[in-house]
C-alpha cells in the first residue's frame, strides 16, 4: 500500500481492523492516522464497536437463566 | 475431504481446540466435563437465540434443544474438531424452527428467517411492541446493555447472525460461512457493513467515550 490516501485506507479498514495487514500495510494506515482526525475517528470508533461487542461473551448469563440450565443438565445426567 | 474436515486443518483456533478437548473428555466418560460442555451449550444456545432472534422464550427451548442434542451427539462423536460449527449450526436451526413455528406474532426483532434482501443492512418495518418484547427488551438490556441491543437491534436479522457469530461468539470467518452457508466474501462484507451500520448507531456514545478517553 503506497498511496496514503483516506480511499486507500478505507479500502484496507476492514482487513487492518481484523489483524489480517502486514506489518508495513498497518504502519502505513497508522501514519494516515496521526494526520488525519477524520480516518483516526472512524478506526478509533469502529475498534470501539468491535469492543463493545466482544466484551458481551465474558459477561455472563443472567444468574436464574444459568441456575436452569445447571439443573436441566444435572437432571439429564441423573436420569 | 469433507467439509468439516476442511474446517480444522487450515484454522488453528485455540478456542475451537479447548472445546474439541472438552468434547473428547465428555465423550470419554469425564463427567465434570460433560457437565461444562452441556452448560457451555445451552450458553451458547441462550446468546443467539437472545442476540440473533430477540425472544426469551424461544430461548428456553432453544436451550433445551441445544443440550438433548449436544448429549446425543458427543456420545457418538467421529470429529470432536468440527463440535463447534455442529453447535452453532445445530442452534441456529433450532432458532429457525422456533420462528417458523410463530408466523403470526409481532416482532421488535425481524427474525432470522425474515431477513428481506440479503445485502440490505436496515430491517424491514417492525410489528407493534408488546409487553411480552417490551420484557424481552428489558431482559436484553439487562443483560448487555441498552446501547449495544439497540445496535445490534437495528441490523437486518443476517447481519445481525453474522456479528453475533462473528465477534461476540468468536467464530473464524469460515466457519461462520459455513454455519451461515454463506461465502467467505460474503461474510466479510456482512461484516463489514454491520460495523459500519453499528457504529453509525452507537455515533453519539462513541465520540463521548473517545472524547473522555485518556
Amino acid at each position: 500500500m503506497t498511496s496514503q490516501s483516506c480511499h486507500t485506507i478505507m479500502a484496507h479498514l476492514e482487513a487492518y481492523l481484523d489483524g489480517e495487514l502486514e506489518a508495513t500495510e498497518c504502519q502505513a494506515i497508522e501514519a494516515h492516522c496521526t494526520g488525519c482526525t477524520s480516518c483516526a475517528a472512524v478506526v478509533a470508533e469502529l475498534r470501539e464497536t468491535i469492543g463493545l461487542c466482544r466484551q458481551v461473551a465474558s459477561v455472563p448469563l443472567p444468574e436464574p437463566v444459568r441456575a436452569r440450565a445447571l439443573e436441566r443438565v444435572r437432571r439429564l445426567l441423573n436420569g | 475431504m469433507t467439509k468439516s474436515a476442511e474446517l480444522h486443518l487450515s484454522d488453528g483456533d485455540p478456542r475451537r481446540a479447548a472445546y474439541a478437548s472438552l468434547v473428547r473428555e465428555a465423550a470419554a466418560g469425564d463427567a465434570g466435563a460433560m457437565e461444562r460442555l452441556l452448560v457451555g451449550a445451552q450458553e451458547v444456545a441462550y446468546r443467539f437465540s437472545l442476540l440473533v432472534c430477540g425472544h426469551a422464550e424461544d430461548a428456553e427451548d432453544v436451550m433445551q434443544e441445544a443440550l438433548l442434542k449436544t448429549y446425543q451427539h458427543v456420545r457418538r462423536i467421529q470429529d470432536p474438531e468440527a463440535f463447534r460449527t455442529w453447535l452453532y449450526k445445530t442452534v441456529r436451526n433450532a432458532c429457525l424452527m422456533k420462528r417458523r413455528r410463530r408466523v403470526d406474532e409481532p416482532a421488535g426483532y425481524v427474525s432470522i428467517e425474515q431477513g428481506g434482501d440479503a445485502d440490505e443492512g436496515e430491517p424491514r418495518a417492525l410489528g407493534v411492541a408488546d409487553t411480552a418484547r417490551l420484557a424481552d427488551q428489558q431482559m436484553i438490556d439487562a443483560w448487555i446493555g441498552v446501547r449495544l441491543r439497540e445496535a445490534l437491534q437495528a441490523l437486518s436479522p443476517e447481519y445481525r447472525a453474522v456479528v453475533v457469530l462473528r465477534e461476540i461468539e468468536g467464530l473464524s470467518t469460515r466457519e461462520v460461512a459455513s454455519i451461515t452457508r454463506l461465502s467467505e466474501a460474503n461474510v466479510k462484507t456482512r461484516l463489514h457493513r454491520a460495523r459500519v451500520l453499528m457504529r453509525t448507531r452507537l455515533g453519539p456514545a462513541l465520540a463521548q467515550s473517545t472524547k473522555t478517553a485518556p
